[in-house]
């Protein structure tokens, strides 16, 4: 129970971000990627089983929006999930650096895997947004690390 | 559960999920419009959180208007006044124009209709890949919202039409930017060809021969309500370029008159196009 409600302040938390960026000012919510951070923290935390199924559905929800094919995102962040929680079981992703070049691949790779399927399946070029997006891999890790290490301290820090 | 199966577990949960993924995509694509009960369902759940964070970040919004910008409320109010003043006697002249072929009961019943068909609408959300493409208004069934409904901006400019899905509060609006709009239009000089949108911001005036004589840059765009969906007479842009790249058709950009930067409010047009006059 207490996993659940976890998982869901953080992505209710996650697409609220997103929304008010976006109403902000547009561009911005194009570097931050707030749902697949949500995916890989709980993939690392739980495993890839379980980053797989918050991958299926934070992607699906990332998907209900746009005028595009439902699934897109979901397939992206499916494979990001279960990444994340796989290579953090074999190898320790923790230290500062290591977390920052972890999730930054990741993210990157999402990308790159959900720019590929959208070209493929819609026919049509992304709109880039001025290049923004490509800024995604770095600033969503370097958001990510100082997050995560947040979340553990206060973790930690409770009784 | 073999051991084999139990040690695999993961591989064939991955498996599994993107299969699930891959029939999604696969029952949708190349259509990508109309989505299904899933994709609703999720909508119905999320826009509602969408519609609720907007409000709550306006309403801040407003707070710090209202108590610490009060020096600018009467100018902003003497602006108002004095911009529904001129809409005022333009809206008279118009009436006065109009009764020269219509009588005064007749025009006015018209009048009242668009008033109680003409829906001001917040913009919640935008299209996350794609800003040109669609976005989420806060007016849904609710209000009476129904797909093909006509979208314009606060000066009666063209953006768009309502598309599912529509929830009972929000509702998703394919902008005329869009790759897959396609709008007929007329140019000053009655020349007709179907607007479809780039992706990027502009429009693609389609279907206009390299024969064709009668089309200039700086040129207006206007509906021809020839598509049964959006009335005629609707500003829509400017052609901007003109090029004969083509054999076939010149390659005519247009540039919309509404500016997506200042979209926060949108009016939804509820009457159908042949009821309007």
């Amino acid at each position: 129970m207490r996993n659940f409600i976890e998982i869901s302040v953080g992505i209710i938390a996650a697409f609220i971000f997103n929304v008010i960026l976006s109403r902000l000012f547009f561009s911005l919510a194009l570097p931050f990627n707030f749902l697949s951070l949500v995916v890989i923290y709980f993939a690392m935390a739980r495993g890839e089983i379980l980053g797989a199924c918050l991958g299926t559905f934070c992607g699906l929800i990332h998907d209900t929006f746009p005028l595009g094919v439902f699934g897109l995102s979901g397939l992206s962040k499916t494979i990001t999930g279960f990444l994340a929680g796989y290579i953090s079981r074999k190898i320790d992703v923790n230290p500062p650096l290591r977390s920052f070049i972890f999730i930054s691949i990741l993210i990157f790779i999402e990308l790159i895997l959900w720019i590929f399927l959208y070209s493929f399946v819609l026919s049509e070029r992304l709109n880039i947004g001025s290049g923004w997006i490509f800024f995604q891999p770095l600033s969503t890790a370097f958001l990510g690390v100082f997050l995560f290490r947040f979340l553990r301290k206060f973790k930690i820090s409770k009784p | 559960m073999p051991l084999f199966l139990k040690e695999k577990k993961s591989l064939i949960v991955l498996i599994a999920l993107i299969l699930f993924q891959l029939v999604l995509i696969s029952l949708q694509a190349p259509l990508g419009q109309e989505q299904n009960y899933f994709g609703k369902a999720i909508f119905t759940i999320f826009s509602p959180i969408q519609h609720g964070t907007v409000s709550f970040v306006r309403n801040i919004g407003n707070l710090w208007r209202n108590y610490f910008y009060l020096h600018n409320v009467e100018s902003h109010n003497q602006k108002l006044r004095e911009e529904i003043f001129i809409l005022q006697e333009e809206n008279n002249l118009l009436q006065n124009a109009l009764r020269r072929f219509k009588g005064e009961k007749e025009i006015q019943d018209n009048l009242q209709a668009i008033r109680e068909n003409i829906l001001v609408a917040q913009v919640i959300g935008l299209d996350a890949s794609n800003y040109f493409k669609s976005l989420v208004i806060d007016k849904g069934s609710l209000d009476g919202l129904k797909k093909n409904m006509v979208v314009l901006d606060g000066k009666g400019h063209l953006v768009g039409r309502i598309i599912g899905p529509i929830s009972l509060k929000e509702a998703t609006v394919q902008l005329i930017t869009d790759t897959e709009s396609g709008i007929s239009v007329f140019t000053e000089e009655r020349v007709m060809g179907v607007l479809t949108g780039d992706a990027r911001g502009r429009c693609s005036l389609k279907y206009i021969f390299a024969t064709a004589i009668g089309i200039s840059m700086g040129e207006e765009v206007v509906t021809s309500g020839l598509d049964g969906i959006f009335p005629s007479g609707i500003k829509v842009g400017k052609i901007i370029s003109i090029t004969e790249s083509d054999p076939l058709f010149k390659g005519v950009k247009v540039q919309p008159h509404f500016d997506f930067r200042q979209l926060y409010q949108v009016a939804v047009v509820k009457i159908d196009s042949k009821d309007l006059f």
